[in-house]
């Protein structure tokens, strides 16, 4: 069976798109693809961070147990699954500032016949979709699922599984 | 026949945060003439600094059993929460069709001391799960504790595996004997956690490994004067 790499990339505050990450990486897993799971960072200030429950402790724990996607990550990938916490519907300038270094990796043509997903379906779902698509990356549309862990599980399986007939095909 | 595995001929690898050494090929140790025994796969002995460890990463068909020798680790899977197991506690996972999990020492003070085994498992695309249970420490003086096993009868006190293979820990004073038989065909595996003992005559320090074959008794003897542990594997 042809090997695939999928890449799960994750904003979390709380640690509720966190879990959802472990179980696309299940899902990537699940279709024998080999894994990686990388935080994007969570500058934001501490008294903000202390205003909401459970921000501050899990902060402090995804901080040693998850390190930042390099470029390193996104050319060892066939595929790159992202998630991102409801947000205003935008993206976090630290989502923006990963987008512009897939954006440059793809301007030296290494994103070439690579995917993009995304396994949340919150609001920034479109922004994070258009700036795949800056990135060049083949995206694959989330299933809508009313139960949030399935639909991360299958997007994870369904994206192994496509990134596996498109290196078959490329 | 017992053919030994000295401790000191284990792949070693030390990473700053974690020293470790692998019995059999891991990672990026590979010795072609160590690949396992039967369906044990991998040993490894593991220290691991203060809160740190293995970040989020994924098995498939393997089962995975933790044991704990000193200190005390976090773990955390996609099934569930955030769990610390220390010494006297059986840690077993069926990643089956796929689990992903981290893995940290749970001190911020003391480095935590393990062994990590890999059995393969009989089948493929098992349903995934994990097992924790406690045991009295008297559970293992001078006895074996089984620790996993592929009886779903004994569920409540040994964690259920995809493999036919018994894995069991014991403790032996000085001079303390402990016999097991060995069924015709079966297969035999003796890693040493802490001390020293007397495998069937044959002197196994801690870090040692043993293969047993068409032995059919396993007689172990504690030779160490602040007592000795090892992890004994009946194996098809």
């Amino acid at each position: 069976m042809q090997d695939v790499n999928v890449v799960v990339v994750f904003h979390s505050r709380t640690g509720t798109t966190e879990r959802l990450a472990l179980t696309a990486a299940v899902g990537a897993v699940q279709g024998r693809a080999f894994i990686r799971l990388r935080r994007l960072p969570d500058p934001a200030d501490q008294a903000i961070v202390e205003s909401a429950p459970g921000w501050k402790e899990n902060r402090a724990r995804m901080d040693m147990e998850y390190v930042a996607p390099r470029d390193a990550d996104a050319e060892w990938a066939d595929a790159i699954l992202v998630g991102i916490a409801d947000g205003a519907g935008v993206l976090s300038a630290d989502a923006e500032r990963y987008f512009d270094s897939l954006a440059a990796l793809r301007a030296q043509g290494k994103l070439e016949g690579k995917i993009g997903a995304s396994f949340t379906q919150g609001l920034p779902t479109a922004s994070l979709y258009a700036a795949m698509c800056r990135a060049g990356l083949i995206t694959v549309p989330p299933m809508p699922d009313p139960d949030a862990l399935e639909a991360a599980r299958s997007q994870g399986r369904r994206v192994a599984d496509m990134a596996r007939s498109l290196r078959r095909k490329l | 026949m017992i053919t030994i595995r000295h401790g000191s001929d284990r792949g070693h690898g030390d990473h700053g945060w974690r020293e470790s050494w692998h019995t059999f090929s891991f990672g990026n140790y590979n010795d072609p003439a160590h690949m396992g025994f039967r369906s044990l796969r991998v040993m490894n002995e593991d220290r691991i600094a203060p809160g740190r460890g293995f970040g989020a990463h994924a098995h498939r068909d393997m089962e995975i059993v933790t044991y704990i020798l000193e200190g005390s680790l976090a773990h955390k899977d996609n099934m569930g929460d955030r769990r610390v197991i220390g010494p006297n506690t059986i840690q077993a996972m069926s990643a089956g069709t796929g689990v992903v999990h981290s893995e940290f020492n749970a001190s911020e003070k003391e480095p935590v001391h393990l062994l990590q085994i890999w059995i393969e498992p009989a089948m493929e695309d098992a349903e995934p799960s994990y097992h924790q249970i406690s045991f009295a420490p008297a559970e293992k003086h001078g006895k074996l504790k089984l620790l996993a096993s592929p009886d779903p009868a004994v569920a409540q006190t040994a964690a259920v595996i995809h493999q036919d293979a018994r894995v069991y820990a014991a403790e032996l004073g000085d001079g303390e004997t402990l016999k097991q038989p060995l069924a015709r065909g079966r297969y035999g595996w003796v890693q040493v956690a802490r001390g020293s003992v007397l495998l069937n005559g044959r002197k196994l320090d801690q870090g040692d490994g043993a293969a047993v074959s068409d032995e059919p008794e396993l007689s172990v003897t504690g030779a160490s004067s602040d007592g000795a542990e090892f992890l004994l594997f009946d194996l098809a």
